[in-house]
């Protein structure tokens, strides 16, 4: 059954890839220039990463921010070569079979599939010749000021608020109606958006969705382990 | 801004006399408008004749030996020889030599009245080269190209130089010509220097004639002997290590003197200092109109054509690249300052478009093509690229687990001279462990006293390796650490060229891309093996390439558009 305007909103981390930010920016730290760098900045992913379980229940901007704090004053050359190997030697391999079989499925249903992922753009970018069935990919931009990266996400950052404003201007661009729309979501802060779409789904979802899906009697799909 | 510039009409039917095509820019820039401009009248190459191996049998080796004419073989394939043949033709000569050295009357007649255009890229590159060589090669060279153009019916010239003729300065560097001031803005007549230059030789040669320096050189070749445990009595040993000390000693005092004069003027090195005598011979000798000065700065390997990475051994960037991937790991230079590099066929493009510019008279006197005005590379960033390339390499194709897992992840850093982890102080702490492997502590057993000794050889080996990066390092301060240069090069954008393949603005140059997927691969391939010993790779076309002669392969007439 073919539906036109129609969309399936996806989020990666937890869905598609078994990994997440945390890990790419401790990547990105562990191999900065300099030994000295690599442990100062392996020691502030170290420091984020408490912040991130805490408040990524609830608010992923800003642990994302947080995390991302730890490339600050990187080269965007560096950046860029790292996220390049971190997406082609590591997180290639993390693909989940399941979650492309799930995009398969969505866009054998005639949606839009709209990928939604927290990693940065020189993460995505590389990562995204090995991902299919999808339609587009939206990610987070990280600002680089004279060829060096500030540690700042661009806005609007994706993480928590895709449900908001971001969902009704994108829904109002490709002329989508929400209440006909899927959406897929894996953690706590996804529960502002799949309570926007008509057609709600937790994938794997951790803690707070799975109670939260459970008390709203939406579907729960789980292929990890 | 003047009228747009096709090549192909500017180039159809002109006669173009090459020097220096079996170096990297003439061999290039050949390839690339025998490639894109066969319509191009007959292209004479100045070759020397070398021992007993004549000027054609040289020029045939080069097409068919290297990798630079592939692109032609692939497309003219068993056709190439006859293709080549009837657009080239070999002149016997050497540029040193007034008439550049052609010795047939009726040659020379008929090239003075054919010649278009004179591309002079022949000169010696290295930065300290013996003092004679360099002024024979890049002073007298350029010289007598002058005086070849001066006396041709049509010829105009345009002379290969540098950006780095303009000396020690620091910042933006105008596309100018002073040829009455040295780089410290004393007056500089080239007459006086080239005289003053040759008696300084000509004391130089005769104090090394003296019986004085026979018995210095004498007493040096017996100490050597001894000291490796040769025959100090054999008279024939002695003679020859004698004189190939003397030569050294002889070649040494030459460098010594055109290093000092050319830091007297507040030129970088010799080769710099050399270089822009020629400007000042050619600006001297010809009118303005008939000629144009073409600076490239550092001209490294190709970002297309022939093909990516293409470089012929060694090259500036060469050395450097590759001790930053070895141990060495910090080096001296200051941050921020432009590593201005350009890559060849961005070089060829410009020449051919100055020279087109040159012939339709619509040319500049100078042309710098670099990238630090337009597209700046800083030798920190430069550095950090390096360092990211051979990353990549080591990661996956290290030779060892030491490489894949622990080279590949120290990365080579810019940091200033007095970096605690500077070369003086790794040569001074291996030459500790060196000294202290030599004679370890007296009450230590034997066996273990006798292995620690093994190791010296290993320290020695270290030491040698020091003792050439500590030199290199000298070598490129002046260019990495000193001086900012920030060369103008405008003068190249103001002829909008038709063709797309001949654009030659280098904002177009993605360095990430060139240093990690070009550069670094074409050195590894192309020059590395140089400074390993091994031959690099060669390359043998399909269809062997005979040069035809020139009754057999009449010159093609094209229409002069």
């Amino acid at each position: 059954m073919t539906q036109t305007n129609t969309a399936a909103f996806v989020r990666v981390e937890g869905i598609l890839l078994a990994r997440g930010v945390l890990s790419a920016a401790a990547y990105l730290a562990a191999n900065a220039k300099k030994f000295g760098e690599r442990a100062v900045r392996l020691g502030l992913v170290g420091l984020a990463a408490p912040v991130h379980r805490l408040l990524g229940q609830t608010d992923r901007a800003l642990a994302h921010r947080l995390a991302h704090l730890a490339i600050r004053g990187m080269s965007q050359d560096r950046v860029e070569v790292l996220c390049e190997e971190y997406a082609e030697d590591v997180l290639k391999d993390t693909i989940l079979d399941q979650g492309l079989e799930l995009l398969k499925r969505l866009q054998a249903e005639g949606r839009r599939v709209v990928l939604l992922s927290d990693s940065i753009e020189p993460i995505m970018k590389p990562l995204a010749r090995h991902l299919k069935h999808y339609d587009e990919l939206v990610y987070n931009k990280i600002e680089f000021e004279d060829g060096e990266a500030t540690g700042k996400l661009l806005d609007p950052v994706i993480g928590s608020n895709v449900g908001g404003r971001w969902l009704d201007d994108y829904a109002a661009a490709h002329d989508f109606e929400l209440s006909r729309c899927a959406a897929y979501g894996a953690h706590g802060p996804d529960m502002l958006l799949l309570s926007r779409v008509g057609k709600p789904c937790a994938v794997n979802p951790d803690f707070v969705l799975r109670r939260s899906a459970k008390d709203a009697d939406w579907p729960i799909i789980d292929y990890r382990d | 801004m003047n009228t747009p510039i096709s090549i192909k009409h500017s180039y159809a039917g002109r006669h173009v006399l090459l020097t220096g095509v079996t170096g990297f820019l003439g061999k290039v820039w050949l390839a690339m408008v025998l490639q894109y401009v066969p319509d191009v009248g007959k292209i004479y190459v100045l070759t020397r004749k070398k021992a007993l191996r004549p000027a054609a049998d040289r020029f045939e080796r080069q097409v068919q030996t290297s990798p630079c004419f592939r692109p032609l073989h692939e497309k003219y394939g068993a056709d190439m020889s006859r293709f080549i043949s009837e657009r080239i033709e070999v002149v016997s000569g050497d540029v040193s030599q007034p008439d550049m050295g052609v010795e047939d009357p009726a040659v020379l007649a008929r090239l003075r009245r054919d010649i278009d255009l004179v591309i002079n890229c022949a000169g010696l590159v290295d930065f300290d080269p013996d003092l004679r060589e360099a002024m024979t090669t890049n002073v007298e060279g350029a010289r007598n190209a002058a005086n070849f153009v001066a006396a041709c019916d049509k010829a105009v010239l345009l002379h290969i130089s540098t950006c780095y003729v303009t000396g020690k300065k620091n910042g933006l560097i105008p596309e100018v010509i002073r040829p009455d001031l040295s780089p410290d803005g004393q007056p500089f007549d080239v007459e006086v220097e080239c005289a003053e230059v040759q008696v300084s030789i000509d004391a130089i040669l005769a104090e090394h004639e003296s019986p004085e320096m026979d018995k210095r050189a004498h007493d040096d070749a017996v100490k050597q002997i001894r000291d490796k445990g040769g025959d100090e009595n054999n008279a024939m040993l002695v003679r020859n290590t004698a004189r190939r000390i003397k030569r050294n000693l002889l070649k040494d005092a030459m460098v010594a003197e055109g290093q000092r004069r050319a830091g007297r003027w507040g030129f970088t090195n010799i080769y710099t200092y050399t270089k822009n005598m020629a400007e000042a011979w050619i600006a001297r000798r010809l009118d303005p109109g008939r000629w144009s000065m073409f600076r490239p700065a550092i001209v490294e390997s190709s970002m297309s054509y022939p093909f990516p990475g293409w470089n012929q051994g060694f090259n500036t960037c060469g050395p450097l690249s590759y001790a930053l991937g070895s141990w060495f790991r910090h080096l001296p230079c200051k941050q921020g300052n432009p590593f201005d590099i350009i890559p060849v066929d961005y070089v060829c493009r410009g020449m051919t478009v100055a020279g087109a510019a040159l012939m339709r008279g619509e040319h500049a006197p100078v042309y710098q093509c670099g990238s630090s005005d337009l597209n700046l590379l800083t030798i920190d960033r430069a550095v950090e690229l390096v360092a990211l390339a051979h990353r990549k390499h080591l990661r996956t194709r290290g030779d060892t687990t030491l490489d894949r897992v622990v080279k590949s992840r120290w990365d080579a850093i810019a940091v200033t001279p007095d970096h605690p982890m500077r070369i003086e102080n790794i040569r001074k702490m291996t030459e500790s462990v060196d000294e202290w492997l030599r004679d370890p502590p007296k009450g230590w057993p034997e066996f273990l006293r006798r292995r620690l000794g093994d190791l010296v050889e290993h320290t020695e080996d270290a030491l040698e390796s020091i003792d050439k990066i500590e030199r290199m390092c000298e070598l490129y301060l002046p260019f990495i650490h000193d001086n900012y240069f920030a060369f103008v090069t405008r003068n190249l954008l103001r002829h909008p060229v038709v063709e797309p393949e001949w654009d030659c603005d280098p904002r177009s140059i993605d360095w990430r891309h060139y240093w990690i997927d070009v550069h670094i691969p074409g050195l590894r391939k192309w020059c590395f093996p140089l400074f390993e010993n091994k031959t690099p790779e060669s390359y043998a076309p399909r269809h062997p390439f005979r040069l035809r002669s020139p009754e057999a392969a009449p010159a093609p007439h094209a229409e002069v558009v």
